[in-house]
């Protein structure tokens, strides 16, 4: 549970995602799909309740939970002073991986995601897509055996959406468990296997995707027709 | 980072070198045994290791925060001590080397060479640790640009020309002298310039005590406010 004040945000909101799930987190704006994550990755302190990374609680082990995370947030949040090679090789460094390893790393993932060509551009210079993918890239930097994703097709045109779900089928086949937060029904209906939807910070539905496409005709019906309830 | 970092204090001091130290400070005696251009130099140093230290964390967070930046620290698998650490380092290292140029200026210009580097050290470091957490503190609470140069303008500049950049406190009235005693900034210099000329207002060991007491207080205020996540975690 997380409230602000006297508004509760999130409420009841039960999940367990099992190690290597593509899992996706639907809801419409506002319904606390963001204040969740928050939660999970220690950007917000709960109210009440238990989360465990791993088998680990987010809060006593926090040192432990936060090893095994990676966030691609909804907003950029990159210092502007950085180029791209410096944005992953200070982020390698807040997980405490140093040396040659640190350059490997942030080279290989530039590569990956084809942004090496403009690895020493101050990130303030390059494409809305560039930046997504840069989000990405930093995500993995440390390793992490979940990655969290918070809309990461939100504003970027369809080629590179495409590009993105093949990258993050490549990574889920690789064994990373995958936690989707989307406004695209179709993305998550292509990517996960399991979905969860919540509304007004309580979650009304959680099954596999395909249990859940069949409950109507497509995942967008089935979609607003619990938004109307 | 040469604009921003290194060529605003080397130009103030040197302004103030000029026209303060060598301009009207030829109309003035030797201030504890040395030219008063001389005398300057340390104060200018602690003007700017404060103004360096205050000015690195306050901007580093509060941009941080602006820019949500800081929840990359704030979702890496790192203790409020080593984020505030972090911080209290990097400014530590500006300040050092800001005061490492304008001792060289001092050395060409004036010819004034500190004596005793331990105690030079010893202050420029607790200075620096004092202002990094002030800056700290007002980095997480100011919610606007405007809010870090309260403590700047209202604060730490007129201590700071009050403090014995300019003046020895022996050459104040004596009401002025006792408020100085209230004056961290003060104690800061004293303590400095003895580094460099040998002599002080005050003993160098209550002076250094007594920077060392707001550095610890300042750095615990500091260090609570970013274990707690104040307006860093919702």
């Amino acid at each position: 549970m997380k409230r602000y004040g006297n508004f509760t945000a999130v409420d009841g909101v039960t999940l367990r995602v099992r190690e290597g799930e593509f899992f996706g987190f639907l809801g419409p704006n506002g319904a606390g799909k963001t204040t969740t994550i928050n939660a999970i990755v220690g950007l917000a302190r709960k109210s009440a309740g238990k989360i465990a990374i791993f088998g680990y609680d987010n809060e006593r082990q926090w040192r432990e939970a936060r090893r095994f995370v990676g966030l691609s947030p909804q907003e950029f949040n990159f210092d502007r002073y950085l180029s791209l090679r410096d944005v992953l090789i200070f982020a390698a460094g807040y997980y405490g991986i140093r040396g040659k390893e640190v350059v490997e790393r942030a080279d290989m993932l530039l590569e990956r995601f084809g942004l090496t060509s403009h690895a020493h551009l101050e990130y303030t210079k390059i494409s809305g897509g560039q930046k997504r993918r840069l989000s990405l890239a930093r995500a993995l930097i440390h390793e992490p055996r979940l990655l969290i994703l918070d809309e990461p097709t939100a504003g970027v045109d369809v080629e590179l959406r495409l590009e993105l779900w093949r990258w993050l089928r490549e990574l889920n086949q690789e064994g990373l468990t995958i936690f989707l937060t989307t406004h695209y029904l179709e993305e998550a209906e292509r990517l996960c296997r399991r979905i969860a939807i919540i509304r007004g910070g309580r979650i009304v539905t959680e099954k596999p995707t395909e249990e859940l496409v069949a409950e109507g005709e497509s995942l967008q019906d089935v979609f607003l027709e619990l938004m109307r309830h | 980072m040469i604009n921003q970092v290194i060529w605003p204090p080397i130009i103030t001091t040197l302004l103030y070198v000029l026209v303060f130290g060598l301009a009207l400070g030829s109309r003035i005696p030797t201030v504890q045994g040395v030219t008063y251009a001389q005398f300057l130099i340390p104060g200018l140093i602690v003007l700017q290791v404060i103004d360096a230290s205050y000015g690195e964390c306050s901007s580093s967070l509060f941009q941080g925060r602006f820019m949500n930046s800081i929840q990359e620290l704030l979702i890496a698998p790192m203790s409020a001590a080593e984020m505030v650490g972090g911080f209290i380092l990097g400014s530590l290292a500006r300040a050092l080397l800001i005061a490492g140029l304008i001792t060289a200026l001092g050395v060409l210009l004036v010819h004034s060479v500190p004596r005793d580097w331990a105690l030079y050290l010893t202050v420029i470091a607790l200075v620096s640790v004092l202002f990094s957490s002030l800056g700290l503190i007002f980095g997480l609470v100011a919610e606007k640009f405007d809010h870090i140069a309260i403590l700047t303008t209202f604060v730490i500049t007129p201590l700071t020309f009050v403090g014995g950049v300019f003046t020895s406190a022996k050459m104040l009235p004596q009401t002025l002298r006792n408020m100085e005693l209230f004056n961290p900034i003060f104690y800061a210099i004293d303590a400095f310039r003895r580094s460099y000329t040998g002599e002080s207002d005050l003993a160098p060991w209550f002076s250094l005590s007594m920077i060392a007491l707001l550095s610890a207080i300042a750095l615990g205020i500091a260090l609570r406010m970013t274990a707690v996540g104040y307006k860093l975690r919702t």
